[in-house]
């Protein structure tokens, strides 16, 4: 309970502050869905929702492939890029996490 | 309450050379991954500390895990299906059980996930009562957490203080005991360490044990909740822990019989190293 009358509190100014707010760990995973989309879900250690935090698809040579922000549920969902690609996460400067598409498994 | 104990302490003087707690397992190897993965299970009712006679488990009445990641919704999944009845062996007899293997489609969202099995009543005839040990396990994915610390609406349950997957050996760990909803004082409490580790793949206990008790008191840990139905226990030793809360309602009946509905919470200690 008082957790989440602290979040509703914080998740105001952390939107904000662009999400640099936390001083704890940022988290993301990603897993393939069965219809060849990936979710990714973030969060934080202690519990804190990613919403609105951005996320990036990126390719080889850095060029972006889909970019967005996560979603209510704290998620983002995009068609599995053909080409070798990686997920970038970024809550802010000590934040960002980035996931290599071939550890991106069903 | 009172009228209960003495007849109980009694008892257990009289059987006092055969003083064992019986434990549903609720195992898995790892409490706290890394990242998603399947999380195999395997459900025995056993005695943990010397891998003791192991009884056999009738199909259980319900099995299945509330997820949670952060403070989104809980979600339930049905584990029902996974349920593959097998012999599992202990150091001197073999006991009906249960292994699982729900695909990782189950556990691949990060958050907290409680594992939750509702046993069939033992008969447990040296007592002509019967058993049933309403148990919860819990795993964490990536380190994220969720509801731990939420009660789950169960008849009886231990609902913890402290992450039951994410605990250092020294520390301590807590936890409220709970009956209908409401905290039970000075609850009958029994702790074992799963001091066997079981080996899912070869439906056994390892037969090498981790500890030796001195004397008998030892194997099972007695010990009392306090008046606010508080349970505090250490943690000396890596692996995982039992504590059971004993007959959390007085006047159960199963087929004419005393039923004792027990609460199971299993817990993690994990070594600090580099």
């Amino acid at each position: 309970m008082k957790r989440r009358t602290l979040a509703l509190l914080l998740l105001p100014l952390a939107l904000a502050a662009g999400m640099v707010a936390h001083a704890h760990n940022a988290i993301c995973s990603c897993f393939e869905n069965d219809d060849g989309t990936v979710t990714c879900e973030g969060g934080f250690s202690d519990g804190g929702k990613a919403v609105g935090v951005p996320l990036q698809v990126l390719d080889q040579a850095g060029k972006v492939l889909v970019e967005g922000v996560m979603d209510k549920e704290s998620s983002f969902k995009f068609n599995r890029p053909k080409v070798a690609f990686r997920v970038k996460f970024n809550a802010g400067e000590g934040h960002i996490i980035t996931i290599d598409g071939r550890d991106i498994e069903k | 309450m009172k009228n209960k104990i003495l007849p109980g302490v009694l008892l257990a003087a009289l059987a006092a050379t055969t003083a064992q707690a019986h434990f549903q397992l609720l195992y898995t190897p790892e409490a706290a991954l890394k990242e998603s993965a399947a999380v195999p299970l395997a459900l025995v009712f056993s005695h943990p500390f010397d891998s003791g006679f192991t009884m056999d488990m009738g199909k259980p009445e319900a099995f299945y895990v509330i997820s949670q990641r952060g403070d989104a919704a809980p979600k339930t999944t049905d584990l029902m299906q996974y349920l593959e009845p097998i012999k599992w062996a202990g150091a001197d007899s073999k006991g009906a059980a249960y292994i699982a293997h729900p695909p990782r489609s189950v556990t691949r969202s990060l958050g907290d996930y409680t594992y939750v099995l509702r046993p069939a009543p033992y008969y447990e005839k040296s007592e002509d009562k019967y058993i049933q040990q309403i148990t919860k396990t819990m795993v964490n994915i990536g380190g994220l957490p969720g509801g731990w610390d939420e009660p789950l609406k169960l008849p009886v349950e231990i609902v913890p203080l402290d992450k039951p997957y994410a605990n250092w050996v020294g520390g301590v760990f807590r936890a409220v005991v709970m009956s209908g909803g409401k905290p039970v004082p000075h609850a009958e409490i029994e702790i074992e360490y799963l001091n066997h580790e079981p080996q899912i793949d070869a439906r056994q206990f390892d037969p090498a044990a981790k500890a030796t008790a001195p004397q008998e008191s030892f194997s099972t840990l007695s010990i009392r909740a306090d008046a606010m139905g508080q349970v505090i226990i250490g943690l000396p030793k890596a692996g995982w822990w039992g504590i059971c809360a004993l007959n959390l309602d007085d006047h159960l009946k199963y087929k004419g019989k005393e039923l004792s509905l027990d609460a199971v919470l299993w817990v993690k200690a994990t070594d600090m190293s580099r």
